[in-house]
């Protein structure tokens, strides 16, 4: 092992120092950012879905709550505002009851407008809770569960360009420095919800998709 | 059930670390500069969970049904359907859920490509080392919302708003574009040409099988590329 270790340890170290930084859209394989890429991805399709492209879904259970957050239309440079598109609904899908084929409560998230500058967030079917709507930028609260949308870092970490590298070359080239969405934005939907909402009998599962209103773009 | 990035990192990795910064990268990686290309994935023809043979020989079959040590379910089993499974009872963390300071992707690596039953190997292992960046860039907050304030200053929604133009059309006025559960497993281990597909699908399809011959023809070819690197680094692979 002594003369392993190292060794697994440089493979980090490979492509490091290499500085080359890709911008969002090149040819991007992450969590789920740009993915589909004929749907999302700019580098794929002349008239990619930001606004519909999930970058991340988070979900779990502390403190008698499920905490979900749904990341999308990032990674984004710190100069630009969130992305709030009214055409788009946010589906968080989750099943209680073990059986991760069945929905018990299917959530929907909706953005839209008042004035110029002026965004609101509503959520359909929160369990025990029903509509919950308001400003986006807010903590809203009903009924034990809250939600916030807004503009956030966005938090997912990982070497892009190592991950690529490696899957084009068959070599192993990550770098643990490498954080291709530092210093990025994303637009997030996060929800917190009383487990005692959900009627949990097996284990919960969550996942989410998006959809755009008249078709896709 | 939870894999803690910090409850059990290798003392050996820690010490290691300084040690390979001083260590000649030739020495490591000599006669492995060579890229070697990526086979294209093999046709996906049969539904059962056995991969198609390819010309490197891989059979990902052993990784797709190995137990993942904490979870009580095999590679397969956390992937299939794809979806974040949560077990309230037990400590938070994924692939019990998935917190937004997991390792996602190098524990995903970890338990498509080790033997990670194999002593010395764990679901950590890379993220022990690690291969991708240990850490978000901004730390997250304790409290709901959790996540990090934005970058820079974007200009922000005002939040004196009140009556918004919410649709109201139902969900069958709207066309599917994107889907998530797992982290990595639509983007990684699904073929271009598939991803539609896939992105269209529902938790149902993949408990159906419909995607395991893409998984697994995926798998193989990743692991036809890179299973020599991690061999030579004295890791021990699931693939046969």
């Amino acid at each position: 092992m002594k003369k392993i270790l190292p060794a697994v340890l440089a493979v980090g170290l490979v492509a490091g120092g290499v500085g080359a930084l890709m911008l969002p859209g090149e040819s991007a394989q992450t969590a789920d950012h740009l993915d589909p890429p004929s749907r999302t991805n700019p580098n794929d399709t002349a008239t990619p879905d930001r606004a519909a492209d999930i970058a991340d879904i988070y979900a779990w259970a502390a403190d008698d709550n499920l905490n979900i957050i749904m990341t999308f239309a990032g990674p984004a440079p710190a100069d630009q505002p969130a992305t709030y598109d009214r055409d788009v609904l946010y589906r968080l899908v989750l099943s209680t009851d073990g059986d991760a084929t069945s929905s018990e409560h299917i959530i929907d998230v909706r953005f839209g407008q008042d004035g110029a500058n002026e965004y609101g967030v509503q959520a359909r079917n929160i369990p025990m809770v029903g509509i919950l709507e308001g400003p986006v930028e807010t903590n809203l609260t009903r009924n034990g569960a809250v939600m916030r949308a807004g503009l956030f870092d966005d938090p997912f970490f990982f070497d892009l360009q190592g991950f690529r590298e490696t899957v084009d070359t068959g070599t192993i080239q990550f770098d643990s420095n490498r954080d291709f969405f530092a210093g990025s934005n994303a637009t997030a939907i996060a929800m917190q919800i009383p487990l005692s909402n959900l009627n949990v009998t097996g284990e919960i599962s969550v996942w989410a998709n998006t959809r755009r209103f008249g078709g896709q773009l | 059930m939870t894999i803690s990035n910090n409850a059990r990192r290798h003392p050996l990795a820690t010490a290691c670390a300084a040690i390979a910064l001083s260590v000649s990268l030739t020495a490591c990686f000599g006669g492995d500069d060579e890229p070697t290309p990526t086979p294209t994935p093999p046709p996906a023809a049969t539904p059962a969970p056995t991969p198609a043979p390819t010309t490197a020989g891989y059979d990902v079959a052993q990784c797709l049904g190995q137990s993942v040590p904490g979870t009580g379910k095999s590679v397969a089993g956390l992937v299939v359907p794809d979806v974040l499974g949560i077990a309230p009872s037990a400590p938070a963390g994924f692939p019990n859920g998935r917190l937004l300071a997991d390792p996602v992707i190098d524990v995903t690596l970890a338990i498509v490509f080790l033997d990670v039953n194999a002593p010395g190997q764990s679901p950590l292992t890379f993220a022990n080392i690690p291969l991708n960046p240990p850490a978000n860039d901004k730390p997250f907050r304790d409290t709901f919302p959790y996540l990090a304030l934005p970058h820079g200053n974007p200009p922000l929604s005002a939040t004196t708003g009140t009556a918004f133009n919410f649709r109201v059309d139902p969900a069958s006025a709207y066309a599917r574009v994107d889907r998530m559960g797992m982290p990595a497993v639509s983007t990684a281990l699904i073929p271009s040409d598939r991803k539609i597909a896939y992105n269209d699908a529902d938790p149902v399809d993949d408990a159906e099988g419909v995607f395991v011959p893409d998984l697994a023809g995926q798998l193989t070819a990743l692991t036809d590329g890179i299973g020599d690197d991690l061999l030579s680094l004295g890791l021990n692979i699931c693939a046969d």
